[in-house]
């Protein structure tokens, strides 16, 4: 079976106060850096084996719902790559 | 009474909760998450600490673990299932209470007494407090701030069940120590018998250790099952 990368991005929904985004916004302005805002999410590579592209999408989203948490974050399949 | 006290990898209130347990006169032992049976269980505690080091989010991959899953039947039969601070975040994390437990407003990990209101005197946890007693309870977590969306709020208010909120000890008016919605501390499920809090009920229950104001917490449910 092939292998697969899934790049799976998840951010707090719009709305929801991010405190570390906050600090991290604060430093580069304090720095002089024209920022208007920032917020901070996490990346996620995964590598597993599926049948072909499609299964290995279907995968990729399921995990990315395990993932997750509905009630405070969004996720996206930001990438899916065939791994040699 | 015999109830259960879940470790996870990164569990460190585990033996607060058994010495309060133990005070209140209920037999308290041990289960590792890998656990899949809680019969013969009258309660299960979820106890503070960094489960899975807090990785992905706090209470995300306990909530994943297979314990877990007895737990969730053992909710389902109606039986106790607390969870104090990472066993609050856990079990918002699980779906047996609605809701999340955000980074704390000020990002500071927040160790200290907070004032914590009792809003409902009916249940077995709080059913030896008065109604609107201020608790003095220590609190100490960096992602205690109670989020929930707007109808999920207004529901809890509804059907009354924010058990904690947090309160002024002294009139000061930074009370809330960690930015949560409607104040919140401890929330309830509907049917009542899962319940999850950020303060420690658990480490004030000895006047020589910071104070007694959790100890009719734990005794709430004995009193229940003798009275």
């Amino acid at each position: 079976m092939p292998r697969y990368q899934a790049t799976l991005l998840i951010e707090l929904k719009e709305g929801i106060l991010d405190p570390q985004g906050r600090a991290v916004e604060g430093v580069l302005k304090d720095l002089g850096h024209p920022v208007e805002s920032v917020r901070v999410g996490k990346v996620l590579e995964v590598v597993f084996r599926a049948e072909g592209p499609l299964e290995a999408e279907a995968k990729a989203r399921e995990l990315a719902q395990l993932l997750a948490n509905p009630v405070m974050e969004t996720w996206a399949l930001e990438a899916l790559k065939e791994l040699p | 009474m015999r109830w259960a006290i879940v470790r996870f990898p990164g569990s460190n209130c585990d033996e607060d909760a058994r010495f309060a347990l133990k005070k209140a006169g209920i037999r308290a032992e041990f289960v590792w998450h890998t656990e899949r049976d809680l019969r013969g269980f009258d309660g299960v505690f979820l106890p503070g600490g960094f489960s899975y080091g807090d990785y992905l989010r706090a209470g995300a991959l306990a909530a994943k673990s297979p314990v877990m899953e007895a737990v969730r039947r053992f909710a389902e039969e109606g039986r106790y299932v607390v969870g104090v601070c990472n066993g609050f975040q856990v079990l918002t994390e699980a779906g047996l209470l609605p809701g999340a437990l955000l980074a704390n407003l000020n990002l500071h990990f927040t160790c200290k007494e907070v004032g914590v209101r009792v809003e409902r005197v009916d249940l077995p946890f709080t059913r030896l407090y008065g109604k609107g007693q201020v608790l003095r309870l220590p609190i100490a977590h960096a992602e205690g701030r109670y989020h929930a969306d707007p109808e999920t709020l207004a529901r809890l208010e509804g059907e009354g069940r924010v058990v904690f909120r947090y309160a002024p000890l002294k009139g000061e008016a930074d009370y809330n120590p960690n930015g949560s919605l409607h104040d919140i501390a401890g929330i309830v499920n509907e049917k009542g018998n899962v319940l999850g809090m950020m303060p420690h009920p658990e480490r004030a229950v000895d006047g020589l250790l910071g104070g007694e104001d959790g100890l009719p917490f734990f005794l709430g449910p004995v009193r229940e099952v003798v009275g």
